[in-house]
């Protein structure tokens, strides 16, 4: 019980603590998690419009470098003079410094005068419709953008291009296999400049970047943009050009070193981006790791939505941050939860000392020791409770002297009464035996006429005398014995009043007026009633003889308390008189056999132990108090129902 | 009219005879009860005093003796150890009476007169 106080003191402190701690650990995880991605969102975004402006530069950068070389006028010279090889020289020239994948002119009849590559003079027989060429002579305005390409026509401009473009898609099946597929289309920026001459259009100068397989763009994003940072080894940024739904470039390596090409985008996004035109963001699981992932739809010439420029950041960038926030967050919980159990064990230790102490010394108390050590009184409530305690010990160490006072007194009142009543019977058996001759031989004497005055005068003092002695014996006999209580149910008042008749004549005589006043609705008591009648006259004979005329004696009974036992009920019979008091001195020695005030030769002084052995056989107590000049009374205490029988 | 005394207190005894014998009985005085039952047979006599407290058998023992042998003699018990239970003790176990020691003349004469009164 001690301990567990202690513990549910530290427990509470701890579990508070705990509580506290986990409240803010899930609270706080909660919202850290959450502006961590919002944080990773945001830069997700500002990401993919960096990258959308990589790719917009790249589109803007091809079609300066076309436009300027439409105006070099050695390059419209030889245009017009049909000089092919010549046209043919300026255009590798560009596509060198401009690093296009395919660059080459139209006639504004479609036809193809010449490209850079192994083909540059075109084939008659394969001859390929130029997509961006037809647009630019439709509308005669220059034209730039992102184009698909159909695989013909890469293969028509270069081989090496349709190559390129060719891609296996890999597509997951519902039976947990990949279906590969194989796709030609490649997906270009590309410009296309009508090359006009006084009004007429004499032709268009086209050219543009294969994004499939290109890693310009998409390791210029990872450089401007993500600036290479890493993370344990990974790129934190990723990029990615998407045909359609499909990976055509991308920054992404894999652990064999190849790209990831050919992968494609779920179809909730595909549909997000590619049918609604919308950007998605969110965690997705992109090219074998997590990524906090941006997609954006990338729109042709024609305005059809044909691809998608992808950005991702690693996420476990970002979850690494939020674990080892959240670790933190545990680790302070913990160290939390240690300092409660701490602070938890010195609040306990500080509350608990003095109650430990308390329960030792009553422990103690309970043990008999009366001075135990409570330590030092505490500055709180435990504090009153300390000195409330010490009260206690105080109080019940003084009852427990006066009652150890009280029984030794009795014991030794008893033991007194043993030894008197051996004495007597030893007295009674061998003194009387020669009072009879003493007696016998006197009185014999006395019968005689024949001796003189002065010898019957001595026989009668002899005579007298062994009286005396007769009754001192007869007397101490009475004291000792151990008579047995003769009960029986008895209304007290009707013990009292008889006693006080037989007393009323000597009382008259002796002008001394006595007066009872019963109590009223007694209870019947189980009493020798011989034998307390005899205590009663014994007491009202003393305070007859203590009272001088003209005073009085009052007898009165009442229900009353024990005075040592405030549990057990009983009777009380006082009397009371106006005498001479008796002297404080003599009060403790009331009770011992042969003490006496009276003359020589009045009384023995055994009546009021004898009283008092007869009260005490009844469980009772006999006690008196006494004002000397003014009177004294005698109480007489017999219990109602006792168990005291001796 | 024979008395006879049994106690074990010569004095006793000796008061007794002179006080009886004064007054015109016949008295015979033992010192023990067994002495005393083997003289009752002989001398058959009218009354008996005993004294309660004997070496070997006391007085209560002899008076059951004479109770059951003589049916019609008086016991008179005497002791000076005169506690209500004694007395009562002997009455009930068939003394005549009681007699508290110590006793004067006329209180023995007294005693031995009312119980010889009685019987007749």
């Amino acid at each position: 019980m001690l301990y567990s106080t202690r513990f549910k003191l530290i427990a509470s402190i701890a579990g508070v603590a705990f509580l506290v701690g986990a409240v803010s650990l899930f609270v706080g995880g909660r919202i850290l998690y959450q502006s961590v991605l919002n944080e990773a969102n945001n830069r997700v975004r500002l990401d993919l419009n960096s990258a959308y402006e990589i790719y917009d530069t790249h589109l803007k950068k091809l079609q300066s470098s076309l436009e300027i070389t439409s105006l070099d006028s050695s390059f419209r010279s030889a245009l017009m003079k049909g000089e092919v090889s010549s046209l043919v020289k300026h255009l590798e020239g560009l596509a060198k410094f401009a690093k296009l994948d395919f660059l080459g002119v139209v006639t504004r009849d479609g036809k193809t005068v010449c490209r850079i590559g192994r083909q540059s003079k075109p084939d008659k027989k394969n001859n390929v419709v130029n997509p961006l060429a037809k647009h630019v002579i439709e509308r005669m305005v220059p034209v730039s953008g992102t184009i698909v390409l159909s695989g013909d026509f890469l293969s028509a401009e270069n081989p090496e291009l349709a190559e390129r473009a060719r891609i296996r898609v890999i597509s997951p099946t519902k039976a947990g296999s990949e279906s590969r597929e194989e796709r030609t289309a490649g997906m270009a920026l590309a410009s296309a400049i009508p090359l006009v001459e006084q009004g007429n259009v004499m032709g268009v100068i086209y050219g543009g970047i294969l994004l499939n397989r290109n890693e310009t763009i998409v390791s210029r994003v990872e450089t401007i943009v993500f600036q290479k940072e890493s993370y344990k080894g990974q790129n934190v940024g990723a990029t990615a050009l998407f045909l359609a739904d499909r990976a055509i470039s991308t920054s992404v390596v894999t652990p064999e070193g190849k790209r990831y090409i050919g992968t494609r985008v779920p179809e909730s996004v595909r549909k997000h981006v590619l049918d609604n035109g919308k950007i998605w963001t969110d965690r997705a699981f992109v090219m074998g790791d997590r990524y906090i992932a941006a997609y954006k739809p990338i729109e042709d010439i024609f305005d059809g939505r044909v691809g998608m420029l992808y950005v991702g950041i690693l996420e476990k960038k970002y979850t690494d941050i939020w674990k080892k926030t959240l670790t933190v967050f545990i680790l302070i919980t913990f160290a939390g939860m240690i300092f409660a159990v701490g602070l938890g064990y010195v609040i306990a230790n500080k509350i608990m000392g003095p109650v430990d102490r308390l329960i030792r010394a009553s422990q103690q108390v309970s043990q008999g020791n009366m001075t135990p050590d409570i330590g030092p009184i505490a500055q709180s409530e435990i504090g009153l409770l300390q000195k409330t305690f010490k009260d206690m010990v105080k109080s019940l160490e003084e009852r427990d002297r006066r009652s150890r006072a009280e029984s030794e007194n009795r014991l030794l009142m008893s033991e007194k009464q043993a030894s008197i009543g051996r004495l007597a019977a030893g007295v009674a058996h061998e003194i009387n035996n020669p009072l009879t001759g003493v007696l016998t031989y006197t009185y014999m004497l006395l019968r005689r006429k024949d001796i003189d005055k002065e010898v019957r005068e001595y026989l009668e003092v002899i005579a007298k005398s062994t009286e005396r002695v007769r009754k001192i014996v007869k007397e101490l006999l009475d004291f000792s014995r151990q008579t047995k209580l003769d009960r029986e149910v008895t209304d007290i008042n009707r013990l009292v009043r008889p006693a006080i008749a037989m007393m009323e004549n000597q009382a008259l005589v002796k002008g001394v007026s006595i007066v009872f006043n019963p109590g009223e609705n007694l209870p019947d008591l189980t009493v020798d009633r011989s034998q307390l009648q005899g205590v009663l006259l014994n007491m009202i004979i003393n305070a007859l003889d203590a009272t001088d005329p003209g005073g009085s004696v009052t007898v009165s009974t009442a229900l009353s308390l024990s005075a040592s036992d405030k549990d057990k009920r009983g009777i009380q019979i006082a009397v009371e008189d106006t005498g001479c008091g008796i002297p404080s001195e003599h009060l403790d020695k009331l009770f011992d056999p042969f003490f006496t005030t009276k003359e020589v030769g009045h009384g023995t002084g055994l009546g009021l132990s004898v009283s008092f052995g007869i009260v005490q056989r009844h469980g009772g107590t006999i006690w008196v108090k006494s004002d000397v000049g003014k009177g004294s009374t005698f109480f007489i205490w017999i219990p109602i129902t006792n168990q005291h029988e001796q | 009219m024979i008395i006879l005394i049994a106690d074990d207190e010569p004095i006793v005894l000796d008061s007794c005879r002179l006080v009886l014998e004064a007054e015109g009985f016949q008295v015979i005085t033992l010192s023990s009860a067994d002495e005393a039952l083997r003289v009752i047979e002989e001398e058959g006599p009218d009354l008996l005093l005993v004294d309660i407290k004997m070496p070997v058998h006391d007085g209560m023992f002899l008076m059951e003796k004479v109770k059951n042998a003589y049916a019609n003699i008086p016991v008179i018990l005497m002791s000076g150890y005169a506690t209500p239970e004694v007395v009562k003790e002997s009455t009930e176990r068939g003394a005549a009476v009681f007699l508290e020691k110590p006793f004067t003349p006329s209180e023995l004469l007294e005693t031995v007169r009312g119980v010889i009164n009685k019987e007749e």
